[in-house]
C-alpha cells in the first residue's frame, strides 16, 4: 500500500509538471503579446524564458562545442572526457526534439498496457540500437568504403523509408488487435447501463451480474490469456474474489478500491516483463523506432572519422544515446502513468471504464499508424537527414 | 457516445496536439550557416535576382567532403567540388533554397540558381549561387526572408556587409533584420509555439528580414 501511494503521488506530480510546462509557456506567450496591449520592445527582454526555449538553447550549445572539442582531443587526450560529458547533456536534451521514437514508444507503451519498467528497457534497448545504426553506417560507408557524403545520405533515406515504414506497420497492427478489443468492449456495454445504476444499490447483485456475463464476454478470455492483464481489464472481478473473502469484515467501497490498486501495483513484475510474447512485440518495436539513426550522430561520427579520433566518435554518440534513452524512457513512464492515472478515474464508473481504456488503447494504436504514415508521406516533423 | 465520452476524446486530442506541438517546438538546428547576401539590379532600377554565400560550419563541411578525392589532401579546387556544389544545389531546390521574396506583397519566384561554386577555406565550406527571379521586379517595397521552416538550419548573416545592393538606385533605402540572439530567440519559439501549433512556419521566428523601400 505505501508504495501504491507513491506510484499516485508520483503520477500526480509528473501530471502536474506537465501542466506547469504548458502552463508556464502559455503565461510566457500571453505576456510577451499583450503588456499594454502593444509589443514588449525587444531589448528589455528577460533571460527567465520558456523552459522549451531554455532546451532548445542549450542542445543547440552542446552540438557546437562537439566540433570543437574533438578538435581539441586530437592534441589533449582530457578533452575526450569534455566530449563525453558534453555528449552525455546533449543526448539528454536532444532527445525532446523530433524523432527518437519517443511518441512510438510511448503510444506503443500506452496500447499495450506495458508496464514502466518494460517502458524503460524498451528506451534503453532503442536508443542503444540508433547508436549502433548510425556507428554501422558510417563505420561501413565513410570507414571502410570512403564513400561520400551524397552514397551516405542515400544510406541512410533507405533507412529511414525503412523504418518510418516499419513503424506504420507495426502501427497497422496494434490497431488491428486493439480495435477488436475496443469493438468488444463496445458490444459489451450495450447491456451496462442497467447494470451501472443497479450497482450501486445492491453491490453484491452487481458483481452476480457481472461473473453470469464473464462466460460470454469475449473479454474475459481475452484477459485470462495474459494473466497480468487481469486486474487492470476487469478490476471489478478482481475486487470481486478479494470481496468475497473479506466481504464480512469490510464491505464499504474503499476497502474494494484499495484492493484494485495493490492487485496492480504488486503485480507479478517477472511473470509480466516475460508474459504472452510481450517481449518479441517490445523488440519489433525498438526495431521500428531504433533502425533510423539520429543525423547529429553521423555528422559527428564522421566528424571524429576525419580527424582521426574514430573511437571517440563511436564513444560519444553511445554516451548521447544513453543520454537520449533517459529521456525517452522519462516520457514513456509519464505516458504509462497517465495512463494509470485515467485508469483509475474511469474504473470509478463501474463499466464504462472498461470502454474507456479500450478506447484509449485503441487510440494509441492509432496513434503509432498515423505517426508512421506521417513520417513516412512527410507530414510528421523528423530530423531531417543531412543531404545536400 | 455520451458527453462524458466526448469530453475524453477531446482531452486524447488536446495531448496529442500538444505532443506534436512540443514536438516541433524543440526541433533544433544541425547546420549553421554564415550568409552573405547581394541584391542585383538591373540599369533600369528593377531587381534582377539575389546573390548568395553560404559558409558552412565546420562539422557539416567536413561531412560534405567525405569521400571526396583531391590531388593534394586537405586542398580542394573549385573543379574538384564541382560535383559537391552541383548535389547542393540540386537538393536545396526542394526548399526553395530557402530564400523567400515578396515584391509589394506579392510572392516574386526564382528561376533555377546560376554561377553556383564551392570553395574551401579555413577548414569551411563557402557555397556561392545567384538565384534570377522569374520576371524581374521593381517594387516600392521588396521583402526578402532568409530561413529554414523547420529550423534544421540555423542561418547567420555575417557581421561585415551582411547584405549589399548591387547598382540600386540612390534613392533605395535598405533595412535588415536580424533574428535577436539566440537566447532570446530560443525563448521566443518555446512561448509561439505552443500556442500557435503548427509547425509549418516553424522557423519563421528565425527569419533574416531584409527590407528595402525604394520611393
Amino acid at each position: 500500500m505505501p508504495r501504491c501511494r507513491l506510484r499516485f503521488g508520483l503520477a500526480l506530480c509528473l501530471a502536474a509538471a506537465f501542466v506547469v510546462l504548458t502552463f508556464d509557456s502559455t503565461v510566457h506567450a500571453v505576456m510577451a503579446q499583450t503588456p499594454f496591449g502593444g509589443p514588449r520592445p525587444s531589448g528589455a527582454e528577460p533571460q527567465l524564458g520558456g523552459i522549451v526555449g531554455w532546451l532548445l538553447a542549450k542542445q543547440s550549445e552542446f552540438y557546437r562545442q562537439m566540433s570543437s572539442t574533438i578538435r581539441a582531443a586530437k592534441s589533449d587526450g582530457s578533452a575526450v572526457w569534455t566530449l563525453l560529458a558534453i555528449s552525455f547533456a546533449y543526448g539528454i536534451f536532444h532527445a525532446a526534439g523530433p524523432g527518437h521514437g519517443k511518441a512510438v514508444i510511448s503510444s506503443y507503451l500506452v496500447a499495450n498496457q506495458e508496464t514502466a519498467r518494460r517502458g524503460i528497457v524498451l528506451s534503453f534497448a532503442s536508443a542503444l540500437m540508433q547508436s549502433l545504426v548510425a556507428v554501422v553506417i558510417v563505420g561501413i560507408c565513410a570507414w571502410l568504403l570512403n564513400a561520400t557524403a551524397k552514397t551516405m545520405c542515400s544510406a541512410e533515406t533507405v533507412v529511414e523509408i525503412a523504418s518510418y515504414a516499419l513503424i506504420a506497420a507495426f502501427g497497422a497492427r496494434l490497431v488491428w488487435t486493439k480495435g477488436g478489443g475496443f469493438v468488444r468492449a463496445l458490444q459489451a456495454r450495450q447491456p451496462t447501463p442497467a447494470l451501472a445504476l443497479a450497482a450501486h444499490p445492491h453491490h453484491d447483485h452487481a458483481h452476480g451480474h457481472d461473473h453470469s456475463h464473464a462466460p460470454f464476454d469475449p473479454l474475459h478470455s481475452h484477459a485470462q490469456e495474459a494473466a497480468h492483464h487481469a486486474p487492470a481489464d476487469r478490476p471489478d472481478r478482481h475486487g470481486h474474489d478479494h470481496g468475497q473473502e473479506h466481504g464480512q469484515e469490510q464491505g464499504q467501497e474503499q476497502g474494494h478500491v484499495h484492493d484494485e490498486h495493490c492487485g496492480h501495483c504488486h503485480g507479478p513484475v517477472p511473470s509480466e516483463l516475460g508474459g504472452a510474447g510481450g517481449w518479441r512485440r517490445g523488440f519489433s518495436a525498438i526495431f521500428a523506432v531504433g533502425v533510423r539513426p539520429c543525423s547529429g550522430a553521423i555528422l559527428v561520427l564522421v566528424f571524429a572519422l576525419a580527424q582521426g579520433l574514430f573511437w571517440a566518435g563511436v564513444a560519444a554518440t553511445f554516451v548521447m544515446g544513453l543520454g537520449t534513452a533517459i529521456t525517452v524512457a522519462a516520457i514513456a513512464v509519464v505516458a504509462v502513468s497517465a495512463k494509470d492515472l485515467a485508469r483509475r478515474l474511469s474504473g470509478a464508473s463501474e463499466g464504462g471504464g472498461t470502454l474507456v481504456m479500450r478506447g484509449i488503447e485503441f487510440g494509441a494504436a492509432g496513434l503509432v499508424l498515423l505517426f508512421g504514415l506521417g513520417l513516412l508521406f512527410g507530414y510528421v516533423a523528423a530530423e531531417r537527414v543531412t543531404c545536400f | 457516445m455520451n458527453a462524458w465520452m466526448h469530453r475524453r476524446l477531446g482531452l486524447l486530442l488536446l495531448a496529442v496536439a500538444l505532443a506534436f506541438g512540443a514536438g516541433a517546438a524543440q526541433a533544433h538546428p544541425h547546420v549553421w550557416i554564415t550568409a552573405s547576401s547581394e541584391l542585383i539590379y538591373a540599369p533600369d532600377g528593377s531587381i534582377t535576382g539575389v546573390r548568395h554565400a553560404w559558409t558552412f560550419d565546420d562539422m557539416f563541411s567536413t561531412y560534405a567532403l567525405q569521400g571526396l578525392e583531391t590531388k593534394t589532401k586537405g586542398v580542394y579546387s573549385r573543379e574538384e567540388l564541382a560535383p559537391l556544389a552541383q548535389t547542393n544545389v540540386e537538393s536545396l531546390k526542394e526548399f526553395g533554397f530557402f530564400t523567400f521574396a515578396k515584391a509589394d506583397g506579392k510572392k516574386a519566384k526564382f528561376q533555377e540558381p546560376v554561377d553556383y561554386f564551392l570553395e574551401y577555406k579555413d577548414a569551411a565550406l563557402t557555397l556561392h549561387f545567384t538565384l534570377p527571379l522569374i520576371t524581374p521586379v521593381r517594387p516600392r517595397q521588396l521583402a526578402l526572408e532568409v530561413f529554414d521552416p523547420e529550423f534544421f538550419i540555423d542561418f547567420t548573416y555575417a557581421d561585415k556587409d551582411p547584405v549589399r545592393l548591387v547598382g540600386a538606385p540612390a534613392a533605395c533605402q535598405m533595412k535588415f533584420q536580424r533574428p535577436s540572439d539566440g537566447a532570446a530567440n530560443a525563448q521566443q519559439i518555446g512561448e509561439q509555439n505552443f500556442l500557435s501549433g503548427g509547425n509549418s512556419n516553424f522557423g519563421a521566428m528565425f527569419a533574416n528580414k531584409i527590407l528595402v523601400d525604394c520611393p
